[in-house]
């Protein structure tokens, strides 16, 4: 508030206090009420909820999935487990191409931005693996600047994709590189861009999860899902103007993912929001066993919401007892508001 | 003095012709620009987009927000976010705006009394306006009520005081030649201060209105053309003659139409605020408010204290000069528009300072009479001072 007050501001007190004395009660009482009147939203989400004037927050429209490249929905079980083969010692060889390119995603309908990418989709693949198996990813930069592949997990210093660590911490446009590494310790692991400046380079969609079995694999489940937490700056003030999983904001709110009453699904969740602090996962009408990082076989949580730091990420079984339409969504409110926000379609 | 009248009459084909040739010159320039861009690389690196959110309308459980595309192209409104949450919308006529064109925004929306919105539109582009609601109440309607409302507020803050003014008729018509004049330097010098708050006002409204419309050049056509206007009016009148008195009436009246203008802007700025929920409380203000405007309704009788105008003119006075406050609460409470006020406080100055010039030269003619240097200073500066001091008591 500016200190300065001047003649027409006193004259706006004075007056409004006046009417204030002798009109307000007519001024509320009188105004009629057009919401009845309105016209129909362009396009309603799916979610079908009563108690609200007709509206929840959403967007207005649909994205082009097939000019994005890329569906959230189908996002969810793409796992890429490379072409494999075996090396002479006996070692399973995955290897992996993945390219970096600059590419427009229409984030929310009507807004395209200026997304970086691997391989032309937000997140990139999802790379699986077996504890122990030998990964080679030919890395080639196709975009106009200079990027890398930094993976969480075991390997030499040369294979960190950071600055500094030798052709592959700094992979200028046009060039290509091979990082090649075992893949352990197992768990739910990612990989993002670690070129400077960091932020910009993560906030720009380079990241994507990266799965490493245990020997012995993993139980036997009905559903696997993958959910990478990231958000959108798309007017470049180093805040998030939008919230999703697997990229696209109220995609699984507008397309519920659907699933069966008894079925045991799991989840392999990863947080690479940039900017904000936190994220979080919270299931409605439900509890979750808990495996961080996804490097233990036995849970350590039996919950309905976790939270989640820049990098950090976890493994989510569950059951639905019921049938019904079920929301998941960050527990940071906000987030779910401005996109963060999904369902379950439990059918019998 | 022949050769001076008959040269510049003559205009014939070939003055035609010369005076069509930078025309045609001008066509072939900017038919060039537009195929070759002159050489020069006019693309600009990033799309410039500018959204004036001019207005919002909150109804229950709706908000409507009257846009304006003030960029120098085509936009198209893509998302919008209120209070960190996205929610659909429809536009009418169409999301898509043409350059300078118009467009309301609805939003079905739970809004609460009394509590502060904040609203973000991504054009296409993925550029974001915001318009912020400070304090959401249903948006006054033109009904009975609201009407009532206005008017009274219209009433208190320029009919009564104005009114409460001309009553020191009476007691004021008794005084000597010397204070008349005393007084009649004060209202220009109440009219000085009237003057520069008026324009500063203007001035700050022109920052509000969007960049094609050029606020501040407003300001100075209206005031620049209001007083040249009243200027030629009142030479006219001079050379029409009639007594001096009749001429002191006529001051009066212009006046009247001055601080009538002032009150217009006034009435609209108090309009414009209750409409967006600017509310400040306080009887004590009020109170300030009739105080300092009584000294309008002064400045209006001083020209004619020496002659015996009738009741009926008084009131007409008292009308121009405070009635538009109401007329300024109607326009500002029910569709307040930057433009306007702008235009009408730039009028407001130009009349404003047109009067003071003819009461300057009503002084003058006094002071051929008869040397009174130190009265006219001294009433000046009361006139500026009894505004200001007033002023000081209320905030």
């Amino acid at each position: 508030m500016s200190a300065k007050i001047t003649r027409r501001d006193f004259l706006k007190a004075g007056g409004l206090t006046v009417l204030g004395a002798v009109g307000a009660n007519a001024l509320t009482k009188t105004a009629p009420d057009h919401s009845k009147h309105e016209s129909k939203i362009l396009a309603a989400p799916a979610l079908q909820h009563d108690g609200h004037d007709g509206t929840l927050p959403g967007t207005v429209g649909e994205v082009d999935h097939e000019k994005n490249g890329f569906n959230p929905t189908d996002l969810l079980t793409d796992f890429d487990e490379g072409e494999v083969s075996t090396l002479p010692n006996g070692q399973t060889l995955r290897e992996y191409k993945i390219t970096s390119l600059n590419k427009n995603i229409e984030v929310v309908p009507g807004i395209e931005y200026p997304a970086w990418t691997y391989n032309g989709r937000i997140p990139g693949p999802t790379l699986r693996a077996t504890e122990g198996d030998r990964i080679r990813i030919h890395f080639s930069n196709g975009s106009n600047h200079p990027h890398t592949m930094h993976f969480h997990g075991f390997h030499p210093g040369a294979m960190d994709g950071v600055p500094g660590s030798g052709p592959g911490g700094n992979v200028q446009p046009g060039d290509s590189f091979v990082y090649e590494f075992d893949a352990e310790p197992f768990g739910l692991h990612l990989y993002h861009c670690h070129a400077f400046p960091l932020a910009r380079h993560i906030a720009k969609g380079l990241y994507g999860a990266f799965i490493v079995d245990p020997k012995e694999g993993r139980p036997p489940v009905d559903h696997e899902f993958i959910m990478v937490m990231s958000g959108f700056d798309v007017d470049f003030d180093d805040a998030n103007d939008f919230y999703a999983v697997n990229a696209i904001p109220f995609h699984f709110q507008n397309h519920p993912i659907q699933i069966k009453v008894g079925e045991l699904i799991r989840i392999f969740l990863v947080n690479i929001l940039e900017f904000d602090l936190i994220n979080s996962f919270h299931l409605h009408a439900n509890f979750f066993q808990y495996y961080p990082t996804g490097t233990s076989l036995t849970p350590s949580e039996f919950t309905d919401t976790i939270i989640q730091g820049q990098a950090q990420r976890g493994i989510l079984e569950f059951t639905y007892k019921y049938p019904g339409m079920y929301m998941f969504h960050a527990h940071v409110t906000e987030f779910a508001e401005l996109g963060w926000n999904g369902m379950f379609e439990v059918t019998e | 003095m022949t050769q001076q009248t008959t040269q510049p009459s003559r205009f014939t084909f070939r003055t035609l012709l010369l005076l069509l040739v930078p025309i045609v010159l001008l066509a072939g320039v900017i038919a060039l620009f537009l195929t070759t861009g002159g050489g020069l690389d006019l693309r600009s690196a990033a799309p410039v987009e500018d959204l004036s959110i001019e207005r919002y309308i909150l109804k229950r459980n709706l908000i409507e927000l009257q846009v304006r595309n003030t960029g120098p192209e085509e936009l198209t409104i893509a998302q919008l976010a209120i209070n960190e949450a996205i929610m659909p919308f429809t536009v009418t006529p169409d999301t898509s705006i043409p350059r300078l064109g118009r467009a309301v925004i609805h939003i079905n929306y739970p809004w609460s009394d009394g509590e502060a919105y904040g609203i973000t539109v991504f054009t296409t582009n993925a550029i974001a306006f915001g318009v912020d609601i400070p304090v959401a109440f249903v948006t006054p309607q033109p009904t009975g009520g609201t009407f009532w409302g206005f008017t009274l507020i219209g009433l208190y803050v320029g009919v009564i005081p104005i009114f409460l003014g001309i009553f020191w008729f009476p007691a004021l018509r008794t005084l000597g030649r010397r204070t008349m004049t005393f007084l009649m330097a004060a209202t220009a010098g109440l009219l000085i201060f009237l003057g520069i708050d008026t324009i500063a006002e203007a001035l700050e409204f022109a920052a509000e209105v969007p960049g094609p419309f050029q606020g501040i050049g407003l300001v100075g056509i209206g005031a620049v053309a209001t007083f040249l206007l009243l200027d030629a009016i009142s030479k006219q009148q001079t050379s029409i003659a009639g007594s001096e008195s009749d001429r002191r009436l006529a001051i009066a009246f212009m006046i009247a139409v001055g601080i009538g203008f002032h009150n217009l802007g006034e009435g609209l700025a108090i309009g414009a605020a209750y409409s967006v929920g600017e509310i400040a409380l306080g009887t004590f203000l009020v109170v300030g408010f009739i105080i300092q405007n009584i000294t309008e309704g002064l400045g209006i009788i001083a020209p004619v204290l020496r002659d015996r105008p009738s009741l009926g003119r008084l009131a007409i006075m008292g009308l121009i000069g405070g009635g538009p406050a109401i007329i300024g609460a109607w326009i500002g409470g029910y569709s307040p528009s930057p433009i306007l006020a702008v235009l009408f406080l730039a009028i407001g100055t130009g009349a404003i300072f047109e009067v003071v010039y003819e009461i300057a030269k009503l002084i003058q003619k006094d002071t051929q009479r008869e040397a009174m240097p130190m009265t006219v200073f001294s009433g000046v500066v009361t006139g500026m001072l009894l505004l200001w001091v007033t002023g000081l008591l209320i905030k």
